[in-house]
Order: C-alpha cells, then structure tokens, then sequence
C-alpha cells in the first residue's frame, strides 16, 4: 500500500513541479536563473526513491518537458531519461548523504542534460536554438542550490510513504 | 530494471542515436500533433489556471493598493485623455464614412474577417531552449486548432503550436522557427519576417526597394496563416546581406509581459489569398 503511495506522491509532485516551472518560475520570467525542478525530480528518483516505476516516472517527466516547451518528441525524454540512467547506476559508487554531494551530482547532471541535447543540435546543425555555455552552467548552478533543500523536503515526506 | 541499472553506459549511446533519429524525422514538422500531447496540455491545464487565479488575484490587490497613491493626478489626465478621444471618435466616424463611399465607388473587395476567442496566457515554456512559447487558456472545446493566428491588441503574437481540450501553446513570432510573409506598410515591399529569439528580422527584401528605419511591417496574409493587414512591429535597423536587405523589426507587442491574447479562429480550410 505504502509503495503506491509513495507513486502517486511522485505522480503528483511531478505535475506540481511542471506547473511551478511553468507559471512561477518559467525560464521566460526568469531566465538563466530558472531553476529547472523537472530536472531535479528526476535526479532525486534516480538517487533516491526505492519504487520500480522510477524509470516510467524519468521518462514521464521527459515527457511532459517536451510537451510544455514546444520541442520535438524525445528531445527531453531521451536526454532525462539517460540522466535516470547514469545517476542510478553511478549511485551506488558515491556516498550521497552529504547535501553537497547530492548539489555536485545536480550540476553534473544537469550539464550532462544538456550536453547530450546540444550535441544532437550541433550534430543535426539546426540554428533554431539559441543557448550558451553560461546559461548552462548557471543554470546548474541554480539546480544545485535550489535542489538541495528539495532533497531534503521530498526526502522527509517520501520516508514516511516508504517505510 | 537490473538490466538497465547494470548497462546504463551502453543504453545511454543507444538513446543517444535513437534520439538522433527521432529529431531527424523532425516529427512536430510533419505530422500534426499527437494525442497524448494534448492529453498533457489538458491535464496540466488544472494546476496552471490555479496558480494564474491565485497569482492574478494577489497581483491585482497589490496593483490596487498602489495605483490608490496617484489616483488624483490619475484622474485629471484621463479627463483630459477623454476630450482628445471624443474629438478623434467624431473625426474617425467621419473618416468612416468617407472611407466606405470611397470603397464602394471603387468596387473594392473587403478582407474576409474572421472570428476571435480572447484567451489569458496563464503559463510559459518550462524550458531554457526554447522560451518562445506560452500556454493560452482556451482549447479545441473553444474552436481552436492548430495553426490560428494569435494577435493581440497591439499586433501578431503567434500561431498555435499543440492544442488541448482547454489550453493551447502558442509559439510566439520571435520564435526562430517561425516565418510570416509581410510586407512594409509605406511603400508595399514584401518580405518574410523571422523570429531570432530576441526579436525577429524581415529577410529577402530586394535590394533596391524604399525601406527605412521606423518604417510598419504588417502581414500580408499569403501564407496562408495570418490575416492581411495585422501589424507585427517596426524596422530597427537595415542591413544589408547579398543582393537582400534585412531589416531588424521590434514586435509592437511586448512579447515577454503577454497577459491576454486573441486567437484568430481561422483554419487551413477558409484561407483566402487576398491578393
């Protein structure tokens, strides 16, 4: 019972953070600072939540990403969904208890994001996009900060569906 | 779920070239929009309007308080405002007027018009590569559909990108992919006016055409998408490329505070060339 809490939990924070990132904090009002929450769910699934639908969630954050900005299908859903892959399987490998451990991991994956999506941009030539190295690395910087105290909310309230 | 845990490095150059192939096909470009695109735009059409409302609200009582400081000077300038609009209403009834005697003598054919939805933007794009998009509150149970042209009261906006059952995307002019067949309002010389991200820049003008700094774009309505004669911005700069000229356009709507917008309901089946 308490597994399936804990999925709709995530269902439902996955929708709040899509909308705060939409509304609130859209990178169209804020910017290079607009942290990217999506990103951050999706990096705390993968380090930390202990239900198999972890996967379907990565790939259903993609998803809704994609969506929402106008992209092409797969754009994020593919780029999130390997950033899933990595963090778990490199979880096991580093100790991430430590709240500046857990930010180092949210930079690295939010520049591995969108390394992987600018190279398919360069490959694919396409000049419809306009972003640069330091949008990137502020926004990972951002992420990292604003990501750490979401940790620990989501950690808290996820413990108590999880045990 | 072990498997993928144990290969993650091997999946993710998988995904990588699955990717590759997926932009290729360049999907949104081709193939209208897909079901459950809609789908999303409905379900997160919910918690968007929430926080429109609530953040609507709260702004508006904040806005109240203040404007409550210059209220007085506020009214004398409207007063005054209102004796100059009076004076304009009466001339324009009259230009009216002239202006339909005038058309009817010389057998002119009106531009169709057509039906509008107002909408409120209640959301953007959540992310940093493309922000030129926006989330209007209104969907396909309001009429809209793919393709409309979204103006507002200053100018062109957009055109709907994704449609749900209550909200659309709307991707705005400035958007690098976007293109409108335009024309300068002065002199009549044609161009395709494209988004750059930050603005939009009217390309292929012939070199030897009368095009200056100040000079209004307006649609010319033969692509097919927007009406004829809506006015998207005003030439910035000239520069010249080639055997072109391209001029840089300010959009006369401030792309970037868009509260409300109307959503031209005019569908790929009733264009009409205008010329």
């Amino acid at each position: 019972m308490n597994k399936y809490l804990s999925i709709i939990f995530l269902v439902l924070l996955s929708v709040i953070f899509i909308t705060i990132q939409t509304t609130l904090l859209s990178p169209g009002n804020l910017g290079y600072f607009s942290p990217d929450l999506n990103l951050i769910l999706i990096v705390f699934l993968a380090i930390f939540s202990e239900i198999r639908g972890g996967f379907f969630l990565a790939l259903g954050n993609g998803y809704l990403m994609d969506v929402l900005s106008g992209n092409l299908p797969g754009t994020f859903m593919i780029s999130r969904l390997s950033t899933y892959l990595l963090v778990r399987s490199g979880s096991n490998h580093v100790y991430l208890r430590k709240a500046l451990v857990q930010g180092l991991v949210i930079f690295v994956a939010t520049i591995f994001t969108w390394i992987f999506v600018l190279t398919i941009i360069t490959i694919k030539k396409d000049s419809s996009f306009d972003i640069t190295a330091k949008s990137i690395l502020i926004q990972g910087i951002v992420n990292a900060v604003v990501g750490i105290p979401i940790f620990w909310m989501i950690q808290k309230v996820n413990a108590r569906f999880q045990k | 779920m072990k498997f993928l845990k144990n290969r993650a490095v091997l999946i993710t150059i998988v995904l990588f070239f699955v990717s590759l192939q997926l932009f290729s096909l360049n999907i949104r470009e081709k193939r209208s929009q897909n079901f459950i695109s809609g789908i999303v735009l409905t379900l997160t059409y919910y918690p968007q309007k929430l926080v429109y409302i609530v953040s609507d609200k709260v702004l508006n009582t904040w806005q109240d308080y203040m404007d409550l400081v210059d209220v007085r000077q506020e009214n004398i300038r409207l007063k005054k405002e209102v004796l100059s609009l009076r004076q304009d209403k009466f001339e324009l009834a009259e230009q009216r007027v002239q202006n339909y005697r005038l058309k009817k003598l010389l057998d002119f054919k009106e531009s169709p018009s057509y039906p509008i939805v107002s909408a409120n933007v209640i959301g953007g794009s959540p992310s940093l590569l493309r922000t030129e998009v926006v989330i209007v509150d209104r969907g396909t149970r309001d009429g809209v559909s793919q393709g409309m042209p979204v103006a507002s009261s200053e100018g062109i906006v957009g055109r709907v990108l994704t449609v749900g059952d209550r909200s659309s995307e709307v991707l705005l002019i400035t958007d690098p992919v976007s293109a409108v067949d335009a024309f300068i309002h002065r002199t009549r010389v044609r161009g395709i006016v494209k988004g750059t991200g930050s603005g939009c820049t009217m390309e292929y003008i012939e070199q030897n055409s009368d095009v200056s700094i100040g000079d209004k774009v307006i649609s010319s309505g033969k692509e097919g998408f927007f009406p004829k004669g809506v006015i998207i911005g005003t030439v910035s700069n000239l520069e010249t490329k080639g055997s072109f000229i391209s001029a840089q356009v300010s959009p006369f709507v401030d792309l970037d505070s868009l509260e409300e917008v109307v959503i031209i309901l005019k569908t790929n089946n009733n264009i009409v060339l205008n010329e």
